[in-house]
């Protein structure tokens, strides 16, 4: 498969997302770092507003 | 519960000198690994002169161990000497701080396979290479490390396809 088909899979054999790969790839170190504790800070809010812990 | 504040954390690591070096899902995240953690992993060098910063940078983060955050026990010297994990909670988070990893791997047998990576507002920290990490998962091969590995091996093609 050339390079231009292997851009235009979504998902790896095993099920991977890879257009999510990619993107997220494209962001720098500290970039990924802030959307990482955002992420998981807006779960652990959600949890909590649904009384979960 | 408080989220995770990672990048706080790493900051006051990086001003106190500590040697260290980040592993796990936040040094996969790090190398654009697009995976799910709530805890920052370390594995700091473990000559006394080191521990000692280490002990000072743990009590100022107020940190205790999870097993029985009741009890509120502090980890000491003789904790950081050990090459187990110390499971620690903090005011900034869950922080695991590792002896070693899988297969006795201590800070210096990993240093060889880290990079120094800037983390924003002039952090810069040493982080495991994404091609350890899936090394040792593969050699672990626990559950939880088998679910992850397909994820972190298709980032690292993409890596590869991309230099």
């Amino acid at each position: 498969m050339d390079e231009d088909a292997e851009e235009l899979k979504d998902y790896s054999e095993d099920g991977v997302d890879l257009t999510l790969v990619r993107w997220f790839l494209s962001l720098t170190p500290a970039e990924r770092l802030a959307y990482l504790e955002q992420h998981s800070g807006d779960i652990l809010e959600i949890r909590r507003l649904n009384g979960l812990r | 519960m408080a989220s995770a504040k990672i990048r706080p954390a790493l900051r006051l690591f990086f001003e106190s000198g500590v040697d260290f070096i980040v592993v796990g899902g936040v040094a996969a995240v790090l190398h654009g690994a697009p995976v799910d953690t709530f805890d920052l992993h370390i594995v700091p060098a473990r000559n006394d002169e080191n521990l000692l910063r280490l002990l000072d940078l743990l009590e100022s983060l107020e940190a205790i161990f999870r097993i029985q955050p009741s009890r509120r026990l502090k980890p000491d010297m003789s904790h950081l000497r050990s090459t187990g994990h110390k499971n620690l909670l903090t005011r900034l988070g869950p922080l695991d701080v590792l002896g070693s990893i899988g297969r006795g791997l201590s800070y210096d047998d990993l240093l060889p396979h880290s990079t120094e990576m800037d983390i924003g507002d002039g952090v810069r920290v040493r982080v495991l290479d994404l091609e350890t990490i899936v090394a040792i998962k593969e050699e672990l091969r626990s559950e939880k490390d088998l679910a992850v590995l397909p994820l972190l091996r298709r980032t690292l093609e993409e890596k590869r396809r991309r230099s």
